[in-house]
């Protein structure tokens, strides 16, 4: 026990206090509120995300830069967990910060695909940068060389010595027969998840416990999904799914995805995971509008998961990871909400999209 | 030091002739934080060439670069570096295209012998797992009623493999035992070959590419790579020791060219963020006005003509574009640490290092007041510092220094020294040590009076200083009706009178509070008036900000501000109440020093012996390194939740001068 106080006296109090400054249900509801984009940039200011935007010129406050800077309050968070958490927690935290970098490297590959699309008048780096994550420091991959290498073979070839070098090494033997980023994807996104769960695994007693739980559900939410989409939306055959997800997680076991794959029915099984979800079948039946909602429902029971975990003995990593997915999925709605205001969308076309405020519903 | 440094803002009007002259004493004093002014100039004018020249510069420094990292050769600067005027391109591009091409005709060979190499020892490794098997390699392949993949895979993905194939019949061997390449076999029959084909493909096992044209067996196949491969590496050894030479030979030059490449670059990167008009470019940036006068001078050195035109910009009004420099002071950088954890800031914002330097150890010895402990941890303290015990350490030495400075300071007023207290001193220690203020385990309640009675004089500061802060920064709303303006300051004084007359004859009553609430005033008409204030402190911020009063419209956004204000007047009324409550812990870690080491005396007995003196040592380390930490934490936590958030918001803009090279702390 002494231990995990001495290791998280100080992280456990200024998490807390961060987690004291993340938006409350009602200010979402207020900011979501704002009648245009404008206003809603405005309200943004009076928010902890004022001091990101501030500094922006009115030219430059569009949506995607408003954006870009929100998320660097995310990547602030990130850097002062990891620079304060007890030395043998901080590769997870490092590792579940990689997951952002993860989908920087796929939005890389993604351009270096489409680039020949685009208008030839704007440099291809100059418009990837602003969909990027602002990694800053923490970043392994030289994006920029790799945008400006211009194919994939090139780029993939730059990332010798960083983390993804062996498994872009074994997906580029397909990439080059087949000419799809799929497998590169899936194989990045199953290397990702199974260091984070490596590392959990290295840890011991309730860091381990409260890692698997919390990690172990953002899994599940994102196994479960995978095996969904790939059987309904690419109708891949049992071995295919078994290979493109993983055997662990906190809720959805191994036979349950197997469960999946084999043909039995999605409903039943994901009913039986998550008895307080009820609509599934309902969910099942429209995929293109259910499946965002049935990842909304399981992306609230992570949010759950973390609030819990607020309560109690607090001297455990469970603190820290809890409040940067909370950080997390606060930026997703904010982002949710810049883009339905900067799109004009009506209310009931974005509220159900946020995950906050229906957290009180 | 109580404040960031003043700035003044630099606006200058350079000739076209002196512009690379201005540049060089811009960017090479390191204190000039430029502003993009680009967007002053003529748009007539077209595309600056100063865009194309920089872009050129860039890609030479990453060519002089990338010749360097071919020869191995650390980007270094030459020792005697100098700024020189801009590089000329031209003139230099013959001299690194000949250097390039020296060195690229060798790299290419050394690289396409690796890449060569590296295909045998792959063919080589691949072939190893089955060298001992009797058979043609490509019979593999030619089998009529079985289906075979030979190939490698992720180890990490094998497990998920045989998971996969759990309900075809197959066979599945694992060649070879690699924790990164794991060759395997699987062998199943051909009725299922498009069932295995989609496993491991899915699985991303790549089958090994034999190498067609060696025929044979695998154990002669073997043989023959083995021979190909000693020759490529002979080879590949030469053209190493070419690169050497060549390493040696340009060692200088290199170091040179990278040189002035790179501050050209980087003047001309400071240069493209220049206003161009006409035949002057306009640059603004910001100084610290200690530094103007110096910076002045230089620039007038480097041009005659130049217009200087500079504004002191006043630490007062809200200043969110003027970038905030620090004064450091090596004695205070564990204090700056925290507070830089807390938020960096604000131009014009009171900087709360000093202020904390001063309350941080204080309440922290307050909290551990041990003469003996807190002599330990201040020793302690000053070996991390000097990196003589944990360096590892060492930004936290200073900060546990003047906590057990403090401590120590904290155990003499309460007459406790490693423990030991009263009768125990004489008892044990034989000699006589009695408090000279007060020993907090015989005086319980009073020591929780005074630690109330510190928090609401720390309190009142704090307000004063938030006050302070919206006086300076002009925000009159936030001063009048702001959380910490004048209204809820008067309003907390009317709640301590209260308080004071609430708790007034019990022990516990802190002194400020029973003070306040002797003097003449009606404090209760005077609570209802500001409670009222600060209830509606929403409602007349937006009326002297200008905005609309009530946010929403009708008779259900007239009710939802009324319920909004009410909560906020409970919110206030709670947070006021809590906040002074929470300097309890000050004088209850205090009492719970002097109760843990009774624990300890318990444990140890009553006879002096070995037993008893182990047991004390133990004890005590055990209360320096688990309660030093709690106090720590509470401390840390008093300043992060009580004290900072009264008047510190930070959120600042960090000052980042233009620099030739990077400063030893960057390298």
């Amino acid at each position: 026990m002494a231990s995990g106080v001495s290791g998280y006296a100080a992280i456990s109090t200024r998490v807390r206090a961060m987690y004291s400054d993340l938006l409350t249900p009602q200010d979402i509801t207020r900011l979501s509120d704002s009648p245009d984009f404008q206003s809603l940039a405005g309200a943004l200011k009076s928010t902890p995300y004022g001091k990101y935007i501030s500094g922006l010129k009115d030219t430059e406050l569009t949506p995607r830069r408003v954006i870009l800077q929100i998320r660097q309050r995310l990547a602030d968070s990130y850097s002062s967990v990891v620079q304060q958490a007890p030395e043998q927690t901080r590769p997870l935290i490092k590792q579940m910060y990689r997951y952002f970098e993860v989908g920087n490297l796929k939005a890389v590959l993604r351009s270096i695909q489409t680039v020949s699309s685009w208008n030839s008048d704007v440099p291809a780096w100059e418009r990837v940068r602003e969909v990027l994550f602002p990694f800053g420091s923490f970043a392994s991959i030289p994006a920029q060389a790799m945008v400006d290498s211009g194919n994939i073979a090139s780029a993939v070839d730059l990332l010798k010595g960083t983390p993804y070098e062996a498994t872009m090494s074994f997906a580029m033997k397909r990439f080059s027969t087949e000419q799809n980023l799929f497998p590169l994807e899936v194989a990045l996104d199953l290397d990702y998840w199974r260091g984070l769960w490596g590392e959990i695994k290295n840890l011991s007693g309730r860091d381990r416990e409260m890692g698997a739980k919390l990690v172990g559900s953002l899994l599940d939410l994102n196994n479960l999904m995978w095996v969904i989409r790939y059987k309904i939306y690419h109708k891949l055959s049992e071995e295919e799914l078994i290979n493109y997800t993983l055997p662990f997680g906190y809720r959805v076991k191994d036979e349950d995805v197997r469960a999946i794959a084999a043909g039995s029915d999605i409903a039943a099984v994901v009913s039986r995971i998550y008895p307080n979800i009820t609509d599934v079948n309902m969910l099942l039946e429209h995929p293109q509008s259910g499946l965002p909602k049935l990842e909304h429902h399981l992306k609230q029971q992570v949010m759950r998961q973390c609030i819990s975990a607020f309560i109690g003995y607090p001297f455990h990593i469970g603190l820290p990871l809890a409040y940067l997915i909370l950080s997390d999925f606060e930026v997703q709605d904010l982002v949710v909400l810049i883009e339905a205001k900067s799109s004009k969308l009506k209310d009931e076309e974005f509220h159900p999209l946020l995950l906050k405020t229906n957290m009180i519903q | 030091m109580l404040f960031p440094k003043e700035m003044s803002e630099v606006e200058l009007i350079v000739p076209s002739k002196d512009l690379v002259a201005v540049a060089k004493v811009l960017s090479g004093r390191g204190v000039f934080h430029q502003v993009d002014s680009s967007y002053l100039g003529l748009e007539s004018l077209g595309p600056s060439t100063w865009q194309e020249k920089a872009g050129s510069l860039s890609a030479m420094e990453r060519r002089v670069q990338a010749i360097m990292q071919s020869l191995s050769l650390p980007e270094e600067y030459p020792v005697k570096a100098e700024v020189g005027s801009m590089v000329d391109l031209d003139a230099l591009r013959p001299s690194v295209d000949r250097i390039d091409d020296e060195v690229k005709g060798v790299s290419d060979q050394l690289s396409a012998e690796n890449k060569r190499l590296e295909l045998l020892e792959s063919q080589l490794r691949q072939i190893e797992p089955i060298a001992d098997v009797k058979v043609e390699v490509g019979a593999l392949r030619k089998s009529s009623f079985m289906h075979s993949i030979l190939g490698v895979i992720p180890s990490a993905n094998i497990s998920r493999l045989k998971t996969s194939l759990l309900r075809v019949p197959h066979v599945f061997f694992t060649l070879r035992e690699d924790p990164q390449k794991p060759v395997v076999w699987i062998l199943g029959s051909k009725s299922n070959s498009d069932v295995l084909e989609r496993a491991a493909k899915s699985a991303y096992l790549n089958p090994l590419s034999l190498p067609e044209e060696f025929s044979g067996t695998p154990e002669q196949i073997t043989e023959l790579l083995k021979k190909e491969i000693e020759v490529s590496k002979k080879k590949i050894a030469e053209l190493g020791a070419n690169l050497v030479g060549l390493a040696s030979t340009y060692k200088n030059d290199l170091q040179n060219m990278l040189w002035d490449v790179h501050i050209s670059r980087v003047m001309a990167d400071a240069i493209v963020r220049f206003g161009q008009l006409r035949h002057t470019y306009v640059v603004v940036g910001w100084v610290p006005t200690s530094e103007l006068e110096t910076l002045t001078t230089r620039l007038k050195e480097a041009s005659r003509e130049i217009l200087i035109e500079t504004m002191a910009t006043s630490r007062s009004g809200h200043h969110t574009q003027v970038p905030v420099a620090l004064s450091t002071n090596k004695w205070l950088k564990p204090i700056q640490m925290l507070v830089g954890t807390y938020g960096h800031p604000s131009y014009g914002e009171l900087d709360p290092t000093l202020l904390m330097a001063f309350t941080f150890p204080l309440l922290y010895g307050a909290m551990f007041g041990d003469l003996g402990q807190g002599f330990v941890l201040l020793v302690l303290g000053i070996l991390m510092h000097n990196r003589i015990f944990m360096g590892g350490m060492q930004s936290l030495g200073l900060l546990i220094a003047y906590c057990g400075a403090s401590a120590a300071f904290f155990g003499y007023l309460y007459g406790s020294i490693f423990g030991f207290e009263g009768h125990l001193i004489e008892e044990y220690l034989h000699f006589h040590f009695e408090p000279t203020w007060i020993s907090p385990m015989e005086n319980i309640l009073s020591i929780l009076s005074i630690a109330i009675d510190a928090g609401i004089v720390i309190l009142m500061f704090s307000f004063l200083l938030g006050m302070l802060n919206n006086i300076r920064s002009r925000d009159w709303a936030h001063l009048l009706f702001g959380h910490t303006g004048i209204a809820a300051f008067i309003f907390y004084i009317c709640f301590l009178a209260m308080l004071g007359g609430f708790l007034g004859d019990t022990a516990l009553a802190p002194k400020v509070a029973v003070a306040i609430n002797s003097l003449p005033l009606p404090f209760t008409t005077l609570l209802a008036v500001f409670g009222i204030i600060v209830m509606f402190g929403g409602f007349f911020r937006n009326m002297v900000e200008g905005h609309t009063l009530i946010e929403g419209k009708g008779i259900g956004g007239f009710l939802m501000f009324l319920i909004q204000s009410l909560m906020d007047l409970i919110e206030t009324v709670i947070s006021m109440l809590s906040n002074t409550l929470s300097f309890i812990r000050v004088g209850a870690f205090a009492v719970a020093h002097g109760g843990l080491s009774l624990a300890i005396f318990s444990l140890a007995g009553h006879e002096p012996d070995f037993g008893f003196w182990v047991t004390i040592v133990i004890g005590n380390i055990f209360i320096i390194g688990f309660e030093g930490l709690i106090v720590g934490i509470q401390t840390m936590r008093l300043h992060y939740y009580e004290i900072l958030g009264k008047f510190f918001h930070g959120g600042g803009m960090h000052f980042e001068p233009l620099k030739l090279s990077p400063s030893k702390e960057e390298a």
